[in-house]
C-alpha cells in the first residue's frame, strides 16, 4: 500500500483542521455560553477532542510510511521583509506526538468527570482543558518555530489557568503565577535565541533550520550560542535545572490537570521541542555537552528530593522532572530515538501514576503517603493494582514499557566516551526504583502511626458533601482510563522496533546511527533497578520496617532534600531582595522622589515666585508712590550718564 | 438624494457628528439624562461606523492619501482645512471610533452632570479625531489643544483619587508640550519658505537642511513624546489616569497617549526624517527605559488603576522602540501596538471601572476574591492583563513581537533588555491578578452584583477586537503596511 505517495499536503488539510480545530472551537462555545451547563460542556470538551483523537490516529494510519516531511502553510501575516507563515509540518515525530497528546487529553477528561465532578467552576475546567489540548496539539504541528512558540506560550497561559485553578486557595494561585513566571524567563531565553536565528539565517522553519546547508553556514559560536538561548526555552517548560522547582509547586492543580499537563505532555513540549530541532542542536558539540549535563543534574537533584517527599504528587513531580532529564541526557548524548521513546513510555505511566494517585486523594481527601496507606488506600484494587504496574515501568522492570525505554536510554549513555554519563543515569536508574518502591510499599503496606510533618489537606475541599454513592459512581468513570493506560504501559514496550523504523526518517540525512544495545549496560540497569527496589523493601516494606528511609537518619541530607536544595530559597530571595526591595524599589521612589518631586517642586517653585511678585502689588498708594520715584530717579540717571 | 461614497465627506462626517452630538446633548433639559445618554450613544455609534467604513473601504491596493478634503482657509498664510486618511491614521481613526463608543457605554451609570460631562466628552473626541485626520500642520496643533482642555475639566470635575492635583499636572505637562511644538511648526512654516502648512507640500525631500531637520525633530520628539509618555516624562500620566472618571481613563491612556506617538511619525519623523535618524539612539534608549522602568516601577503600585497608569509607561515604551529602529518592521510594529494598548488598556480602565463604582475603592489590598463574586467582570480584566504580557493570541503580541524583531537589528542590547521586562511585566500583571481576583471570597464585596450583558457590551466589543486582532493580525498590518513600506522606500532612495 502506497498511500503516503499519492497524498499531496493539500489533501491533508481537512484532516488536520478536524484535528486541531475542535477543541479551540469546543473552548469559545464553553468559555463564552456554557458556565450553567457543567455537563453539556463537559461532553463537549470530551466530543472535541474525541473528534482529535480519531483524526490522528487516521493520520497516523495514512503515513505510516512516509518517506520525508510534509509540509503545508499559509500567510499570516506579511510586513515587507518578513513573512509569518501558518501551517503544519507532518512527520514521524509529530504524529506520534499528536496521537500520545490527543490520547492522553482524551482519557484524562474522561477520568476528570467523576474527579471533578461537583465543581463550582466545572464549565470552566472543561473550557480551559480544551484550550489545552487545541494549544498543545498546535505546537506539536507547528512548521516554524515562531508559530511553536506561540502555541508553546499558550500552552504556558492554560498551565497557569489551570495550575491556579482553585483560586480561592493563596497557595494554588502563587504556584501558577511562579510556574508562569518561572518559565517566562525560560521563554525569554528561547524568544531571543530564534530572533537570533531568524536575523542571521532569515528563516524559522524547522526544517530549513535542520538541513546541514542552514546550520554549517552559521559560524560554530553563534550556532551555540543561539542553540544555548532555545535550550533556555526548554529548560523552563520541562522544569530542568535550575527553572526547576515550579513544577513540584504546580501539583497545587487538580491531579488530572498534573497528570495530563505537569507529567505527560506540556512538560515534555520542552523535550519534543529538543527533539523537533535535534539536528540543528546537534551541530553543536558544545552545546550538546551543556544538555547533558543539564539532564543529568535535573535528573540526580529531583530524585534526591523524591526520595524524602511524603506528598504523592510531588514524588511523581520530582520523579518527572528526574525521568525529563533522562530524555534530556538520551538526547544530548545523541540517542534521539531513545528520548522519544522514553517520552512516549512515560507519558503513558506517569499520567497513570498521577491519575492512580488521585483516585485515592479524591477518595481521601489527602496527599500523604502514610495517611493514604494507613486509611486503607490498598483496598481500591483497580488503582491500587495499576499503581504498582505503574511504578515498576517507572523503575524500569521487564517487561513494561518503562524497561525497554530505560534500556534505550541508558544504551545511548554508553556510547559516550566519558563513562561518568553512564554512571550518573545508571545512579537514576537506582534512585528512581527506590522512590517509586518506598511510595508503594508505604502505600499497600501501611505501619503505625507516622505522623511527624503530616500534610495538610488535599485541595479536593469541594467534594466533601458527595456521598459514598457518588463516590462509587465516579469511581468506575475514573478506574477505566487507569486500565487503558495500563494496557498501554504492558504493551508498548513491545512496539520497540516498529516505533524505531517510523521514527527514524525523523532524523534526516546523516542522523547517527543508534548503537548496539551494550549488554552490560543492560544488565547494571536492570540490576540497579533491583537493588533500589530491594532497599525500599528492607526499608519499608519487610514486616518489622520503621518505614524511615536511609536519608532520614542523616538530618542534614534530609533537610537538604526535603528544602529542594534550597533552590527555592534562593529564587525567594531573587524576587524579593534583588527585584522588589531593589530595583523596584528604586524604581519606584526615583519616581516620585526624583522625577515627580523635580516637577513638583518647578511647579510650587513658580507659584512662589508668582507670591514674591505679588507682593510688590499690595495696593498700598505709598509704596506705588516710592516705587514710581524711584523708577523716575533711575531713569533720570540713565538719561544722564549715558556712559554707565 | 443619491449621494456617490467617493464623494461624501466621510471624515467631516466623522467630525460632524461628534460635534452635532455634543450640540444636541447641551440642548437636552438638565433632567433627563436618559436621553442624553440615548443621544450620546446614538452619536458615538454613528462615529463608529464611519470610523469602521473609512478603515474597511481604504483601498489597501492604492495606499496614498484617501478620503482627501482639501479646502482653503486661511490662504495669506497657507492654512488649508485639508483632512485625510493613510495607513498610519486610519488604525487610529478606528481606534478612537471604538474607545468612543464603548467610553459612552461604560459611563452608562453616571449620574453626576451628566450632560456637561457627555458634552466635554464628545468635544474631547473631536479633537482628537481632528487630530489624526488632518493633514495641516495648522489644524493639528488647534485639534491638539481642543482635545487638552476638556481633559482638564472632565478630571478636575468628575475625576477620584487628588483629581485636582491631577488634572493640574496633566494640563500643565501637556501645555509645555504644546510649547514646545508649536515653535517647532512656525520653524519649519518658516524655513520652508513655501507659505503652506500642507504636509502634502512639506513632506519634499530636502526641502529641510540636515541642521533645521535636527533641531525641529528634538522639539517635535519631546513635545509630542511627554504626550506618549516618553521616560522621564511619563509622570503625568500614571498620575492622570489614577485621578481621570472611568470613560476618560479609557480615552486618555488608549487614545490620548497615540496621539502623541501620532504626532511623533506624522509630524517629527515623516517632515525630519534626518533629524529622526541623528536621534535615533536617544529614543531607543529613553524607549527602552521606559520600557523596563515602568514595569519594575509599576511592581509596587498598590492602586489598581496606578498598576495599569505604569504598565502604559512600559507599553508604550515599545511604541517608542519600535519607531526608533528606523526600520519598516519598527513601524508596522509600533502602530500595530498603539492601537492594541489601546484597546487594552481601554479594556482594562472599563473593568476597574465596573469594579470601582460597586467597591469604591481601587487598592489592591482591599480588594481581593472578587472572581468568585463577579467572574464576568473578573474575566475581562484578567484577558486584558494577559494581552497586556502579550499573550499569543490577543492583539499586543503581534506589536511587540514586529518591534522585538525589528530592535533586535538594530539595538540588540536595548532588545534584550525590552525582552526581559517582559518577565517583570508578566510578574506585576499576575501578581495584580492575583491579589485582585483570587484569593477568598471578600465578605464585605458578597452580595454585589456581577456584570449585566448591558454593561457587558462594550467590555465584550474591546475583548473581542483583540481576540480577532490575536488570531488575523494582518486586518492591521495589511492597512499599516500601506502607508509604512512607501514612506521607509521613499527614505532610503
Amino acid at each position: 500500500m502506497y498511500f503516503h505517495s499519492v497524498l499531496s499536503p493539500q489533501s491533508l488539510v481537512p484532516l488536520l483542521i478536524a484535528a486541531t480545530m475542535p477543541p479551540l472551537a469546543a473552548f469559545l462555545v464553553i468559555f463564552v455560553f456554557m458556565r450553567r451547563r457543567p455537563l453539556l460542556s463537559a461532553w463537549l470538551s470530551i466530543g472535541s477532542v474525541a473528534v482529535s483523537l480519531v483524526c490522528s490516529l487516521v493520520l497516523l494510519g495514512l503515513n505510516l510510511e512516509m518517506t520525508g516531511p510534509i509540509q503545508y502553510s499559509v500567510r499570516l501575516l506579511a510586513s515587507s521583509g518578513l513573512d509569518i507563515p501558518f501551517g503544519f509540518l507532518l512527520d514521524p515525530l509529530n504524529l506520534l506526538m499528536i496521537v500520545v497528546v490527543s490520547a492522553v487529553c482524551f482519557l484524562v477528561q474522561v477520568y476528570s468527570l467523576g474527579y471533578m465532578a461537583g465543581d463550582p467552576g466545572f464549565s470552566r475546567y472543561y473550557s480551559f482543558m480544551s484550550l489545552f489540548a487545541w494549544a498543545m496539539l498546535n505546537l506539536t504541528l507547528s512548521p516554524t518555530i515562531l508559530q511553536l512558540y506561540i502555541f508553546w506560550e499558550l500552552v504556558g497561559l492554560t498551565s497557569y489557568l489551570l495550575i491556579g485553578f482553585w483560586y480561592e486557595k493563596f497557595s494554588a494561585t502563587q504556584a501558577g503565577k511562579k510556574a508562569f513566571v518561572m518559565t517566562r524567563a525560560g521563554d525569554a531565553a528561547f524568544f531571543i535565541g530564534f530572533l537570533l536565528l531568524f536575523l542571521h539565517t532569515g528563516n524559522l522553519s524547522i526544517t530549513d533550520l535542520n538541513s546541514r546547508a542552514v546550520s554549517a553556514a552559521l559560524p560554530p559560536s553563534f550556532l551555540t550560542l543561539s542553540a544555548l538561548l532555545i535550550f533556555g526555552g526548554i529548560v523552563g517548560k520541562s522544569a530542568q535545572f535550575p527553572l526547576l522547582t515550579w513544577l513540584p509547586d504546580a501539583m497545587e492543580g487538580p491531579t488530572p490537570v498534573s497528570a495530563l499537563l505537569h507529567s505527560a505532555t506540556m512538560v515534555a513540549a520542552g523535550v519534543y521541542l529538543f527533539a523537533r530541532l535535534f539536528p540543528f542542536l546537534r551541530m553543536s558539540p558544545t552545546a550538546m555537552e551543556v544538555f547533558l549535563a543539564i539532564g543529568t543534574i535535573s535528573m540526580l537533584l529531583s530524585s534526591t528530593m523524591a526520595i524524602v517527599s511524603r506528598d504523592i504528587k510531588k514524588v511523581w513531580a520530582y520523579s518527572t522532572i528526574s525521568q525529563l532529564g533522562f530524555m534530556i541526557m538520551a538526547l544530548g548524548a545523541g540517542g534521539y530515538f531513545a528520548g522519544v521513546f522514553h517520552l512516549t513510555a512515560h507519558a503513558g505511566f506517569k499520567s497513570l501514576l498521577f491519575l492512580c494517585s488521585g483516585v485515592f486523594i479524591h477518595r481521601y481527601g489527602t496527599n500523604d503517603v502514610y495517611e493514604l496507606g494507613r486509611l486503607g488506600s490498598r483496598r481500591m484494587i483497580v488503582p491500587t493494582v495499576t499503581i504498582i504496574l505503574a511504578a515498576a515501568a517507572l523503575s524500569g522492570f521487564p517487561p513494561l514499557s518503562g524497561y525497554f525505554s530505560k534500556e534505550a536510554v541508558m544504551a545511548s549513555l554508553a556510547e559516550l566516551p566519558n563513562p561518568a554519563w553512564l554512571v550518573a543515569g545508571l545512579a537514576g536508574v537506582f534512585l528512581t526504583a527506590y522512590y517509586s518502591f518506598r511510595l508503594i510499599f508505604i502505600l499497600v503496606l501501611p505501619r503505625a502511626a507516622n505522623s511527624s510533618g503530616k500534610l495538610d489537606p488535599a485541595p479536593v475541599s469541594h467534594n466533601a458533601d458527595i456521598g459514598e454513592a457518588g463516590h462509587e459512581s465516579h469511581y468506575w468513570v475514573m478506574a477505566w482510563p487507569l486500565l487503558i493506560l495500563t494496557a498501554v504501559t504492558v504493551i508498548l514496550g513491545f512496539f520497540q522496533n516498529p516505533l524505531k523504523n517510523f521514527l527514524q526518517p525523523g532524523l534526516m540525512a546523516g542522523g547517527a546511527a543508534e548503537g548496539g544495545p551494550f549488554a552490560w549496560s543492560h544488565v547494571a540497569a536492570l540490576g540497579l533497578a533491583v537493588a533500589g527496589a530491594v532497599l525500599a523493601w528492607v526499608e519499608f516494606g519487610r514486616s518489622g520496617a520503621k518505614q524511615i528511609g536511609f536519608v532520614e537518619k542523616i538530618p542534614p541530607l534530609f533537610r537538604l532534600f526535603s528544602e529542594r536544595w534550597y533552590i527555592d530559597h534562593f529564587y525567594g530571595l531573587l524576587v524579593n531582595l534583588v527585584v522588589d526591595r531593589g530595583i523596584s524599589y528604586l524604581c519606584y521612589q526615583n519616581d516620585n522622589k526624583v522625577i515627580d518631586r523635580s516637577i513638583d517642586e518647578l511647579a510650587e517653585g513658580t507659584v512662589e515666585g508668582g507670591r514674591i511678585v505679588a507682593f510688590l502689588q499690595s495696593g498700598m498708594i505709598q509704596y506705588r508712590l516710592l516705587v514710581i520715584f524711584a523708577v523716575m530717579v533711575l531713569l533720570a540717571i540713565y538719561f544722564f550718564f549715558p556712559v554707565i | 438624494m443619491h449621494i456617490d461614497p467617493a464623494k461624501f465627506p466621510c471624515l467631516s462626517a466623522i467630525l460632524v457628528s461628534c460635534a452635532v452630538g455634543m450640540l444636541i446633548i447641551m440642548l437636552i433639559p438638565q433632567e433627563r439624562k436618559r436621553l442624553m445618554k440615548q443621544v450620546s450613544v446614538f452619536f458615538s455609534g454613528i462615529t463608529l461606523l464611519l470610523t469602521l467604513y473609512v478603515f474597511f473601504a481604504y483601498d489597501k491596493g492604492m495606499g496614498g492619501l484617501q478620503f482627501v478634503e482639501n479646502v482653503q482657509w486661511i490662504p495669506s498664510l497657507g492654512i488649508n482645512y485639508f483632512n485625510a486618511v493613510d495607513g498610519f491614521s486610519a488604525p487610529n481613526l478606528l481606534l478612537t471610533g471604538i474607545v468612543f463608543f464603548t467610553g459612552v457605554l461604560t459611563m452608562w451609570e453616571l449620574e453626576t452632570r451628566v450632560k456637561e460631562y457627555f458634552a466635554l466628552y464628545f468635544l474631547l473626541v473631536t479633537g482628537v479625531f481632528g487630530l489624526f485626520m488632518s493633514m495641516d500642520l495648522f489644524f493639528i496643533f488647534v485639534w491638539y489643544d481642543v482635545s487638552l482642555f476638556p481633559m482638564y475639566l472632565l478630571i478636575a470635575v468628575w475625576g477620584t483619587t487628588r483629581k485636582e492635583y491631577g488634572a493640574m499636572k496633566l494640563t500643565l505637562y501637556l501645555l509645555a508640550g504644546s510649547a514646545l511644538i508649536l515653535p517647532a511648526i512656525i520653524f519649519l512654516w518658516a524655513k520652508s519658505g513655501l507659505n503652506t502648512f500642507s504636509f502634502v507640500s512639506l513632506m519634499q525631500p530636502g526641502l529641510f537642511s540636515p541642521g533645521a531637520q535636527k533641531f525641529a525633530f528634538l522639539l517635535l520628539f519631546l513635545g509630542f513624546g511627554i504626550l506618549a509618555g516618553v521616560w522621564p516624562l511619563h509622570t503625568w500620566s500614571p498620575v492622570g489616569h489614577v485621578a481621570a472618571p472611568t470613560g476618560v481613563s479609557m480615552v486618555h491612556a488608549g487614545v490620548l497617549m497615540k496621539i502623541g506617538a501620532f504626532g511623533v511619525i506624522r509630524v517629527a519623523i515623516m517632515l525630519c526624517p534626518v533629524g529622526w535618524i541623528y536621534w535615533a539612539q536617544l529614543m531607543a534608549v529613553l524607549a527602552a527605559t521606559g520600557i523596563i522602568y515602568g514595569a519594575l516601577a509599576g511592581l509596587r503600585q498598590t492602586d489598581l488603576k496606578y498598576v495599569i497608569g505604569y504598565s502604559s509607561v512600559s507599553h508604550m515604551g515599545v511604541v517608542g522602540l519600535g519607531l526608533s529602529t528606523v526600520t519598516v518592521e519598527g513601524l508596522n510594529g509600533a502602530v500595530f501596538q498603539m492601537f492594541a494598548h489601546g484597546v487594552m488598556t481601554a479594556l482594562l480602565f472599563s473593568s476597574v471601572g465596573y469594579i470601582y463604582d460597586r467597591t469604591h475603592t481601587k487598592l489592591i489590598p482591599e480588594l481581593g476574591g472578587l472572581s468568585r463574586i463577579m467572574p464576568v467582570a473578573s474575566a475581562f480584566f484578567i484577558v486584558a492583563a494577559f494581552a497586556g504580557m502579550g499573550v499569543p493570541g490577543l492583539a499586543n503580541f503581534w506589536g511587540e513581537l514586529l518591534v522585538f524583531i525589528a530592535a533586535f537589528r538594530t539595538y540588540p542590547v536595548l532588545g534584550v533588555i525590552a525582552v526581559l521586562a517582559l518577565v517583570v511585566t508578566a510578574l506585576f500583571m499576575l501578581r495584580v491578578v492575583q491579589r485582585t481576583f483570587y484569593g477568598p471570597e471578600n465578605e464585605r464585596y458578597a452580595r454585589l452584583p456581577d456584570m449585566s450583558l448591558s454593561l457587558g457590551i462594550p467590555r465584550i466589543i474591546l475583548a473581542g477586537v483583540l481576540l480577532i486582532l490575536g488570531l488575523y493580525p494582518s486586518f492591521l498590518f495589511d492597512v499599516i503596511r500601506t502607508a509604512s513600506v512607501p514612506f521607509m522606500s521613499g527614505l532610503l532612495r
